[in-house]
């Protein structure tokens, strides 16, 4: 998990400091060959939605874990035929950089969110800044609510890369009631990268150390991804369940249990 | 201000308005739904009240009301505190009753909720029911947070 981080910051720090600013177009609707999805594996990029324009996802993280006799693993084809952890997801541009949207996980989560991108990265300004802004409830949004708000900076190089950096403040991620608890919070700084490695295949890794209430193992994740005109499909590699911003400050259950899982997502316009 | 950052200060004002929208403590008390991490309310809905649930009130046995208290401990209003708070057991020599700050090793805690080494049963004597894992959580935060008189 150390050397994920350690891989990310590594590899930001030499990217963004050799890499000019890049100009991106003025068309939230053009390609981004650096940026093509609104979220790596969990965590959400600055990649604009037009106005009116929508996108969809389906996330799934399969519950059983990767590192069991392979020959079990194999007769359970690596998860696929046990449960997993569900996620619809659906994004609608409202505004011109603005954006909304829903996020619904199998354990009857709920997570409303919004974004709106207010830097963009240009000759003037090194990076893209969004900000961010969701909402859950456990149990169809009538238990447990966790708001959070944070930031997204990131940085394209050419049409090759993006690398983001996500300070996010988390509240109420203790299931517990405050009254009880010492700790309520997580403050996460999500840092992920997404590289091309081929013109329309792209290997992407994220990771989100945190403090505050940090239960489990801190989440990480990595994946290799096929664009396909206005599809994503994506096959990662997690230690957590997580898609929603509390899930993910949640962190995963067991230190070195490792699932598979996927992504798919539609952009409509 | 920019007209482009009023949509992040919308943002903003949104998630503020959820913050402190927490879990309900009465979710976690159960069948005492108005028991909180103080000590007058311990006193109040565990000491001396009979719950929903059937569990029994602690001074049914632990008074001195036409009797002697049982186990020496006597949890009568305006004495109970006194009785608990770095007091040593009657019964189990080098146990300490309430250690503020640690329920782990509190022998009250312990007798509540049936840990292996205590003398005697655990309590109350007469159940189940028992504490519910809600009410013993909310009862070592009360230890956890100093055991304060409030």
């Amino acid at each position: 998990m150390k050397r994920l981080f350690v891989s990310i910051l590594v590899f930001a720090s030499v990217a963004v400091s050799t890499a000019s600013a890049q100009t991106s177009s003025d068309d939230p609707a053009a390609l981004k060959l650096a940026e093509p999805d609104f979220t790596l594996i969990g965590l959400p990029t600055s990649l604009r939605l037009p106005k009116f324009g929508s996108s969809f996802r389906v996330t799934h993280r399969f519950t059983t874990p990767l590192n069991g006799d392979f020959g079990d693993l194999a007769s359970d084809l690596f998860g696929l035929d046990s449960g997993a952890q569900i996620g619809l997801e659906y994004r609608f541009g409202i505004v011109p950089n603005g954006q909304i949207g829903i996020h619904r996980t199998s354990n009857k989560t709920i997570e409303f969110f919004g974004q709106y991108a207010a830097i963009r990265q240009s000759a003037g300004h090194p990076v893209d800044v969004s900000g961010i802004v969701t909402v859950e409830g456990t149990n169809n949004f009538k238990d447990s609510y966790s708001p959070a708000l944070g930031a997204i900076v990131s940085r394209e190089i050419g049409d090759v890369a993006a690398l983001y950096v996500e300070p996010i403040w988390v509240n109420n991620t203790n299931p517990l009631p405050k009254q009880v608890v010492d700790k309520n919070n997580t403050f996460i700084v999500g840092l992920g990268a997404r590289v091309r490695v081929r013109p329309t295949v792209y290997i992407s890794g994220e990771a989100a150390p945190r403090t505050g209430f940090k239960p489990g193992v801190t989440h990480g994740s990595f994946a290799i991804e096929k664009r396909a005109g206005g599809h994503l499909f994506q096959l990662n590699f997690s230690n957590a369940f997580g898609t929603t911003l509390a899930q993910i400050a949640r962190g995963g259950p067991v230190e070195n249990d490792w699932y598979l899982g996927f992504n798919i997502s539609r952009k409509f316009y | 201000m920019k007209t482009r950052w009023l949509p992040v200060v919308a943002l903003v004002c949104a998630c503020g308005a959820w913050s402190g929208c927490d879990e309900k403590l009465s979710s976690l008390a159960g069948p005492t739904p108005s028991l909180e991490p103080t000590f007058a309310s311990i006193q109040h809905d565990i000491f001396e009240s009979t719950d929903s649930a059937g569990r029994t009130a602690c001074t049914q046995c632990h008074t001195n009301v036409g009797r002697n208290p049982s186990g020496g401990l006597n949890l009568v209003h305006d004495l109970a505190y006194d009785q608990i708070v770095n007091v040593t057991s009657a019964r189990k020599p080098g146990a300490t009753r309430i250690i503020p700050g640690d329920p782990d090793n509190s022998y009250l805690i312990q007798k509540l909720e049936g840990k292996a080494g205590i003398v005697g049963n655990r309590m109350p004597n007469n159940g189940p029911p028992y504490l519910t894992d809600g009410q013993t959580l909310i009862l070592r935060r009360w230890v956890a947070i100093g055991a304060p008189r409030n």
